[in-house]
C-alpha cells in the first residue's frame, strides 16, 4: 500500500513538473476549440469570433471544429475524454450540459467534475416568438388559447431538455397551461417549421432570431428575463407580463478536460478574457445580438453548480411528463 | 431577379482561382477513377473524402462533385478500348464502343462521347439552375410528416429498383437502417446498441463504411478478374465524320432528356438511364439490326445520358436533401462532414456554397471536355499500369484515409470489416446501394417521424391525413409492391 502511495506521489510530482515545463512554452502547436453544435448556429458564431481574436494574442492558430450530435452530448463526451494539456478545449451550452448529466436516461459518460471551467462568454436570454402573420399578437393570446385548448397548442424547442424545453415547462407551471411540445434539431429547423406553420409558438433565444424579429419576419412576444434586451427593446419581459418565475437563458462558455495544469489554465483564461474585452469582439458580438458576460474560473464553476441545482426539479418534471 | 443574383454570386465563387483549381483537381481525379476499372465513383469519392478534410467546405464540395461527374467521362475510355467498363454507367457503351475501336474508329467513339457528355452535363446544369430555387422554396413548406414520407419514397425506390431480388434489396435496406440506429438517439440523446464502446457513441462512421463496402470490396473482387488486353490502336481523328454527326446530334438530344428526367427520380442510379437511352435509340433507329456492331449513336446517346443524369440528380440532393445514388449519398456525407446539410435550408443559409457548386459544374464540364478530347491518349496509357502495382497502392490509401478521419484505429477496423462484407455481398449479388442510402437517410427519417408524432401527440394518422404526405406514402407502397405483384404474376403464368 505504502509503495502505491509513494508511486502516486511521485507520479503527481512528475506530472506537476511536466506541467510547469509545458507552461513555459505553451502553446507550441495549434489549439483545437470544439463546438458541440452545427456550424452557423449562434454558439458556433460566438466561438469563431472568439477564436479569431484570441489566436492573434496567443500566437498559435485556434482551430474551431464542430462535433455535432444528441443536443451537444457527443461533443461534450469528446471534450471530457481529451488529454488535459490545454490543446483541446470545448465550448459548452448551459443548461444543456446540466440536463444531460441530470437525466439518467442519457447515460452521460461525464459529470460536472469531468471538466474544468475556463471562461463564460455569453448569456443569451430566452425569447418566446411566433411568425409575423400568426393570430397571436401577445403572450396573453397564446396563454388564453392554451387554456381553451389544453395540450393542443404546438410549442417548439431547439432540442429536448435544452433551455427552451425547460422554459416551456416553467411557462406551463406559471400559467397553469399544457402545451404540445415539439422538439427540433437546432434553431434552423425550428425556424423553417415555424414559418411553415408546423408549430404555433416557438421558444428560442434572443441572439438566434433577433435579426428576423427586427426584419419583421417574426414577432417577439416576450423576453424571459428581468430586464428588456438591449437588442429587442420593444419586446416586453415575462416579469413585466406577470410571470416572474419564468426566467430562462442559455449561456455559452469554454470548458476543458479536468486536470489542465494551473499555469496553462491561467494563460488560456488571460488570453480569452483579453480577447473578450477587445473592441473587435464586442462589436462583432453586438452585431450578432449576443450579450457578453465574462465569468472566469471559480466564479464560472460556481455559476455552473447553481444552474445545476435549479435544473434538478425541472428535469424531474420533464421525465415525469413523458 | 433573385435568381439572376444567385447565378452571378455562384459564378463569382466558382471562378475564384482556388476553386477553379479544386474543380480541376476533381476532374482529373474523377477521370482517373473512371478510367481505372474496379474503382467506381462511389468508392472514389469515399476514398478521397479524407483528403478534403482540411479544405474549406466550398472547395471540398466542388472537388468531390467534380470527381463524381468526372468519373462519368472517364468510364467511357475503358469501355471503348478494353471492353471493360471503367464504371458501371458505361457498361452499355462497351457494346458499340468496343466494336468501333476494333474497326479503328476508337477516336470518333471517344470524341462523340466527350462531346455528348459535355452537352448533356451542361444542359442538366442549366435546368438545375432554373428549377432549384422554386423547388427549394416549395420544399420549405414540407413539415416533418412530408419529409418522412419523402424519405420513405426515396428508400423504397432504391429498394425497388436495385438488383434482381426485391427480397435481397429489402434486407439490405433494413441492414442499413439497423446500422443507422447505432449511436446516440437523435432526439433523446440516449446511447443505443453501443455495447459500451465509446467510438460507437458517435454511430458507425459513414465514411469508413462506404470506403469498405465500395472501395475495399470492389478492389478485392477486381483482384479475381483476369488481366485484360488493351487494344493497341492509334487514336486519331477524334472528330466524327459528317454523316456520323447527323445521326449523333439527335441521339445526344434524346440522351440529354432521358438522363435529366431520370435524374430527378431518387433511387434510379446512374446505370438505368444509359440502358433506357440505348434501348430508345435502337427503337427509333432505321437500322436497329446494326446495333452492337459499332454504330456511333449507340455510344453517343448513353454516354450523354449518364452525364445528364449526373448533373440532373443533383436536383433532389440539393433541394430536398435526398441522394439518388450511392455516389450522391457519399457526396451528401461530405456535405455533412463539412457542417452543411443539403436541402432547402442550404439555399437560405449558404447560397455561396449552393450556387458556387452549381456554377462550378459548367466550368467542370468545360475542363473535362479539354481533358478528354486532346488528352485521351494519355488516359489510355494509364490502362497499361499493372493491377498488381495499382491495387495495393489504393488499399494503402484507403487505410491511411480511414485512419486520418478521426485518428482512430477503430475506423480502420470498421472499414476492413465492411470491405469483407462488401466483397461477400458482391459475390452473392446483393445490392449495396440500399444499405448506404439507408445508413445516411435513416437518422433523418427517424427524426422526422418522431417530430411528426410529437406534433400529433402520438397519433400516427398525421402521416396519412396530410395530403402531400399521403400521396407520397401511396407512391412508396406502389413502388414496393409492384415487383411482388410481377413475381406473383410470373408464378401464376408458370402454373
Amino acid at each position: 500500500m505504502k509503495k502505491g502511495i509513494l508511486i502516486n506521489i511521485s507520479v503527481v510530482l512528475i506530472l506537476g513538473f511536466c506541467g510547469l515545463a509545458l507552461a513555459l512554452d505553451y502553446p507550441t502547436r495549434p489549439i483545437t476549440l470544439q463546438v458541440p453544435w452545427p456550424a452557423g448556429g449562434s454558439t458556433d458564431t460566438g466561438a469563431r469570433i472568439l477564436a479569431s481574436i484570441a489566436e492573434k494574442k496567443i500566437g498559435q492558430p485556434i482551430v474551431v471544429i464542430n462535433k455535432v450530435g444528441a443536443g451537444s452530448q457527443v461533443g461534450l463526451t469528446e471534450t471530457a475524454r481529451q488529454k488535459p494539456d490545454g490543446y483541446y478545449l470545448g465550448f459548452v451550452s448551459v443548461p444543456a450540459l446540466n440536463t444531460i448529466i441530470l437525466d439518467p436516461e442519457r447515460k452521460a459518460l461525464f459529470d460536472l467534475d469531468s471538466f474544468v471551467a475556463i471562461i463564460n462568454q455569453v448569456i443569451d436570454p430566452g425569447l418566446i416568438w411566433v411568425k409575423a402573420d400568426s393570430p397571436y399578437k401577445t403572450l396573453k393570446d397564446v396563454i388564453e388559447d392554451a387554456k381553451k385548448r389544453p395540450g393542443e397548442i404546438r410549442a417548439s424547442t431547439t432540442g429536448i431538455l435544452g433551455d427552451d424545453h425547460l422554459a416551456i415547462l416553467m411557462m406551463e407551471e406559471a400559467a397553469n397551461v399544457k402545451f404540445r411540445i415539439v422538439h427540433f434539431d437546432g434553431g434552423a429547423h425550428q425556424l423553417t417549421a415555424t414559418l411553415g406553420g408546423q408549430v404555433d409558438v416557438s421558444f428560442d433565444n434572443v441572439g438566434s432570431v433577433m435579426p428576423r424579429v427586427k426584419g419583421g419576419q417574426l414577432r417577439g412576444l416576450a423576453v424571459m428575463d428581468k430586464n428588456r434586451s438591449k437588442f429587442l427593446p420593444d419586446v416586453p419581459t415575462t416579469v413585466e407580463l406577470g410571470y416572474p418565475t419564468v426566467i430562462s437563458s442559455s449561456s455559452r462558455g469554454v470548458l476543458g478536460p479536468k486536470g489542465i495544469p494551473a499555469p496553462i489554465l491561467k494563460k488560456i483564461q488571460d488570453v480569452f478574457l483579453e480577447a473578450m474585452k477587445s473592441p473587435e469582439h464586442i462589436e462583432k458580438m453586438e452585431k450578432a445580438g449576443l450579450a457578453i458576460v465574462p465569468m472566469i474560473g471559480e466564479e464560472y464553476a460556481k455559476y455552473l453548480r447553481a444552474v445545476h441545482e435549479r435544473c434538478k426539479p425541472l428535469v424531474e418534471k420533464a421525465r415525469l411528463a413523458k | 431577379m433573385e435568381a439572376l443574383q444567385c447565378w452571378i454570386q455562384g459564378f463569382s465563387v466558382a471562378t475564384l482561382p482556388i476553386n477553379l483549381l479544386y474543380a480541376f483537381i476533381g476532374c482529373v481525379l474523377g477521370t482517373l477513377i473512371g478510367v481505372l476499372p474496379g474503382l467506381g465513383p462511389a468508392a472514389g469519392t469515399a476514398i478521397l473524402i479524407p483528403i478534403t478534410f482540411n479544405l474549406d467546405p466550398i472547395g471540398a464540395i466542388i472537388m468531390l462533385a467534380a470527381i463524381y461527374y468526372g468519373a462519368m467521362y472517364g468510364g467511357t475510355i475503358t469501355s471503348v478500348l478494353v471492353n471493360v467498363p471503367g464504371e458501371a454507367a458505361s457498361v452499355i457503351t462497351c457494346l458499340d464502343g468496343y466494336q468501333m475501336a476494333k474497326k479503328g474508329r476508337a477516336g470518333p467513339a471517344l470524341g462523340i462521347a466527350a462531346i455528348g457528355s459535355f452537352i448533356g452535363g451542361t444542359f442538366a446544369t442549366f435546368a438545375l439552375m432554373v428549377v432549384s430555387l422554386p423547388l427549394a422554396d416549395f420544399a420549405l413548406k414540407f413539415g416533418p410528416p412530408e419529409v418522412f414520407a419523402l424519405l420513405v419514397v426515396g428508400l423504397s425506390l432504391v429498394t425497388g429498383l436495385s438488383g434482381r431480388s426485391i427480397l435481397a434489396a429489402l434486407l439490405m435496406t433494413l441492414f442499413g437502417l439497423m446500422l443507422a440506429m447505432i449511436g446516440m438517439d437523435p432526439v433523446r440523446g440516449a446511447p443505443r446498441f453501443t455495447l459500451g464502446i465509446p467510438p460507437l457513441y458517435d454511430g458507425v462512421g459513414f465514411v469508413p463504411v462506404v470506403m469498405g463496402l465500395f472501395g475495399v470490396g470492389e478492389i478485392l473482387l477486381s483482384m479475381e478478374s483476369p488481366v485484360v488486353e488493351v487494344i493497341k490502336t492509334k487514336i486519331s481523328d477524334l472528330f466524327p465524320k459528317k454523316e456520323e454527326w447527323r445521326v449523333s446530334a439527335a441521339a445526344i438530344g434524346r440522351g440529354t432528356l432521358i438522363g435529366f428526367f431520370l435524374g430527378l427520380i431518387p433511387g434510379v442510379g446512374a446505370i438505368i438511364p444509359t440502358f433506357v437511352a440505348y434501348v430508345v435509340e435502337k427503337k427509333v433507329s432505321k437500322h436497329p439490326e446494326k446495333f452492337g456492331t459499332g454504330v456511333i449513336e449507340g455510344v453517343a446517346s448513353p454516354e450523354t445520358a449518364n452525364n445528364s443524369y449526373a448533373n440532373g440528380a443533383m436536383i433532389p440532393l440539393l433541394t430536398l436533401g435526398i441522394p439518388g445514388s450511392p455516389t450522391l449519398a457519399v457526396l451528401m456525407g461530405a456535405f455533412i462532414i463539412h457542417g452543411l446539410t443539403p436541402g432547402p435550408f442550404l439555399f437560405k443559409e449558404r447560397p455561396d456554397v449552393v450556387w458556387g457548386l452549381i456554377a462550378s459544374f459548367y466550368l467542370g464540364n468545360i475542363i473535362l471536355l479539354i481533358l478528354n478530347l486532346p488528352l485521351v491518349g494519355f488516359w489510355a496509357k494509364l490502362l497499361e499500369i499493372r493491377y498488381q502495382y495499382l491495387y495495393p497502392g489504393i488499399l494503402l490509401f484507403c487505410i491511411l484515409g480511414a485512419y486520418s478521419l478521426n485518428q482512430s484505429i477503430f475506423d480502420v477496423g470498421v472499414m476492413v470489416v465492411f470491405g469483407v462484407l462488401g466483397y461477400i455481398f458482391r459475390k452473392i449479388d446483393w445490392p449495396l446501394a440500399p444499405t448506404i442510402l439507408a445508413l445516411i437517410l435513416g437518422p433523418m427519417m427517424e427524426r422526422a417521424l418522431r417530430t411528426s408524432l410529437e406534433m400529433s401527440g402520438g397519433d400516427l394518422s398525421i402521416l396519412v391525413t396530410r395530403p402531400i404526405s399521403a400521396v407520397l406514402l401511396i407512391i412508396a407502397v406502389i413502388v414496393l409492391i409492384s415487383p411482388a405483384i410481377r413475381l406473383i404474376g410470373q408464378k401464376a403464368g408458370k402454373d
